[in-house]
């Protein structure tokens, strides 16, 4: 009778609620979150193939055209104050932008779900201080934390022209900081979640038969929860383009990776708004906005399908 | 209110404070070169012998712990930030204090035409959930929510004063203005319109937002059942009944958003110029001016700590069921 595969078999996770497959068809069926969805595979498709859509990043020395000039037939979204087209930056910034957002997303979610499930399943002082630290980060100006840690590791690691994935050491600078300062709220959404599973009976059967502290959480918290990851995650994007946004505009970009909010930065400093030079400014405020809204939406979205008690209330 | 509430709240906020200045200590540990560089700024061709004598004078031939960490919380709790490297001879305090001023204004009005309207739309929405106001009104939201606040201030700054040229473009007085004290006041207020607007609209949109679901999830409760079979009309019930208990929650969410809202909105300052504590963000940050940094990060982080101190203690008045 108890063969090794029925002991397996008793301490099995349940069925988890929602499928991944399923989960995404809902998703499609409702109109935030189709639109939300539609917005993302544009810009996705944007980061990916920059250089097939606008050609090369075009720099000070390969610029053509006439300085700071209005939308014409030759550059449909203007140029810049080195001459260089408003649309092929753009473009590039994309890819900067998002490839930074989903680095730092990762980063966030990892710290957040690794010190979420821990300290929800271990309990007693290790989920206070870990709640504390939270909400520390939770309530303080994380975002002047992040300008003091960004340019203090810049001044340590130097600046080399050593990249990562693509994105250049100085950047990745910012990646970490966001990675840092933002994981709090992520953690106490893992953490309450844990709480509550850690008493249902799947987990007490596998205590039972001898499963350690790591193997429960690894094995059976874990699955269980990774819907509220991606849900989380998904909105922790959008946060995180958001953060990536204001420090470069605050002159933490790179102007050699321009991203959205380096090429507002850059049109700030020329006072384009001032010369009233729109399509300086409205092409990255734009992307920005979409990519934030469509990530919010779908965010959103997910909480409602993976949180019956907010059904029929949004 | 229960004496347990008030001291644990009070015991949170205290060890959040003791958490920012570890962190404020650690950054100055972690900043580059030695610290008897940083405070003597950059000056260079320095003896040996005065880098010794700055050692001594600041304490740093002692152990980093325990000597430098007391030292360093005794000159916290008394004011001394230690010296700005931009600004010569004078402190992070008067630094900070020159500049503090424009943004409690600027960041104080417009938290509060924000919160007023936003909460205003917010609780409309809800009530009449599904309808236009509802539909537009969510969708308006949640695009300011996805808008930095410096990309409103730009676009303000674009149509209103470059454009339409109805108001100046930087800085928070004319240069050279004279005249009497009318005309100044006058004159600040042009300057004031659009950086305000910009920090409101860009508030006004989180605050709607969070206004309507607590007012739905309010809705929802029994005693609203309970309010609507006695037969009480529907602005009573609004009035009388949702609209209160949906508060409560909001002034705690308003007060947590502050420290993401206070660092979002001085953005705004570095579009306008506004000489403010955002602005003198940035030109520290371009001098790698870290005291004058580290004294803003530890002002504003302990300004948020106590503004949700207060806003806890407030909610333990108003809601007794959190007085436990």
């Amino acid at each position: 009778m108890t063969t090794p595969a029925a002991s397996v078999e008793l301490t099995r996770s349940p069925k988890r609620v929602v499928a991944t497959p399923h989960l995404m068809r809902r998703l499609l069926s409702r109109p935030d979150g189709l639109i939300g969805l539609a917005i993302m595979v544009v810009f996705a498709i944007l980061a990916i193939l920059p250089d097939v859509l606008v050609g090369p990043l075009q720099t000070a020395v390969t610029a053509t055209g006439p300085r700071l000039a209005a939308p014409s037939a030759a550059f449909p979204l203007g140029t810049d104050e080195l001459g260089r087209s408003i649309l092929n930056l753009t473009v590039h910034a994309s890819r900067i932008s998002m490839v930074i957002g989903l680095m730092a997303t990762v980063i966030t979610i990892a710290i957040g779900a690794a010190l979420g499930i821990i300290a929800g399943y271990l309990g007693g002082w290790v989920d206070t201080i870990a709640m504390r630290i939270a909400d520390f980060f939770l309530v303080i100006p994380t975002f002047v934390l992040a300008i003091i840690l960004t340019s203090l590791i810049r001044d340590a690691i130097g600046s080399g022209t050593k990249e990562m994935f693509g994105i250049r050491f100085g950047l990745i600078a910012i990646v970490v900081v966001i990675g840092i300062t933002s994981w709090s709220s992520t953690a106490r959404i893992i953490r309450s979640q844990t709480m509550s599973l850690k008493e249902r009976a799947f987990v007490d059967r596998a205590r039972v038969i001898g499963a350690g502290g790591g193997h429960i959480m690894a094995r059976h918290i874990l699955p269980n929860v990774v819907n509220l990851i991606v849900a989380n995650a998904v909105l922790t994007f959008a946060g995180a383009v958001l953060t990536e946004t204001t420090l470069s505009f605050v002159g933490l970009g790179d102007p050699f990776q321009p991203s959205w909010g380096q090429l507002l930065d850059a049109a700030r400093e020329v006072g384009a708004a001032s010369l009233g030079a729109w399509w300086y400014l409205l092409p990255p405020g734009v992307c920005i906005v979409l990519v934030v809204f469509a990530f919010t939406l779908v965010g959103n979205a997910l909480d409602a399908l993976l949180n019956p008690k907010l059904q029929g209330r949004r | 209110m229960g004496g347990g509430y008030l001291a644990r709240r009070l015991g949170q906020a205290a060890i959040t404070i003791a958490l920012i200045v570890l962190v404020n200590f650690l950054l100055f540990r972690a900043m580059p070169g030695s610290p008897e560089r940083i405070l003597l700024g950059r000056i260079p061709n320095i003896t040996p012998e005065v880098l010794e004598a700055v050692r001594v004078r600041w304490g740093l031939d002692k152990p980093v712990f325990p000597d430098q960490f007391i030292a360093y919380i005794a000159a916290t709790a008394q004011g001394d930030l230690g010296f700005s490297f931009l600004a010569r001879g004078q402190t992070v305090v008067e630094v900070i204090g020159q500049r503090l001023w424009p943004t409690v204004l600027l960041f104080g009005i417009g938290e509060l035409i924000a919160i007023v309207i936003g909460l205003a739309l917010g609780a409309y929405s809800g009530w009449r959930r599904g309808g236009l106001v509802d539909y537009v009104g969510n969708g308006v939201a949640l695009v300011l929510y996805s808008a930095p606040y410096f990309l409103i201030g730009m676009l303000l700054l674009l149509v209103f004063a470059s454009g339409l040229g109805w108001f100046p473009t930087f800085g928070m007085v004319t240069r050279g203005q004279t005249g009497g004290t009318l005309d100044y006041l006058i004159d600040v207020g042009r300057h004031f319109v659009l950086p305000v607007t910009a920090v409101s609209i860009g508030l006004i949109g989180q605050y709607a937002i969070l206004m309507r679901s607590s007012l739905l999830e309010t809705l929802s409760e029994d005693y609203i059942a309970t309010a609507r079979a006695k037969g009480l009309s529907g602005g009573r019930i609004l009035r009388n009944h949702a609209l209160p208990n949906a508060l409560l929650p909001t002034v705690t969410l308003v007060a947590i958003n502050l420290g993401y809202v206070v660092a979002g909105a001085i953005t705004v300052e570095v579009v306008f110029n506004w000489p403010g504590l955002g602005t003198l963000t940035v030109e520290a940050l371009t001098a790698r001016d870290y005291p004058v940094l580290q004294g803003v990060f530890l002002l504003l982080s302990v300004a948020v700590v106590l503004a949700n101190l207060a806003a806890d203690l407030v909610y333990g008045l108003l809601d007794p069921r959190v007085r436990t």
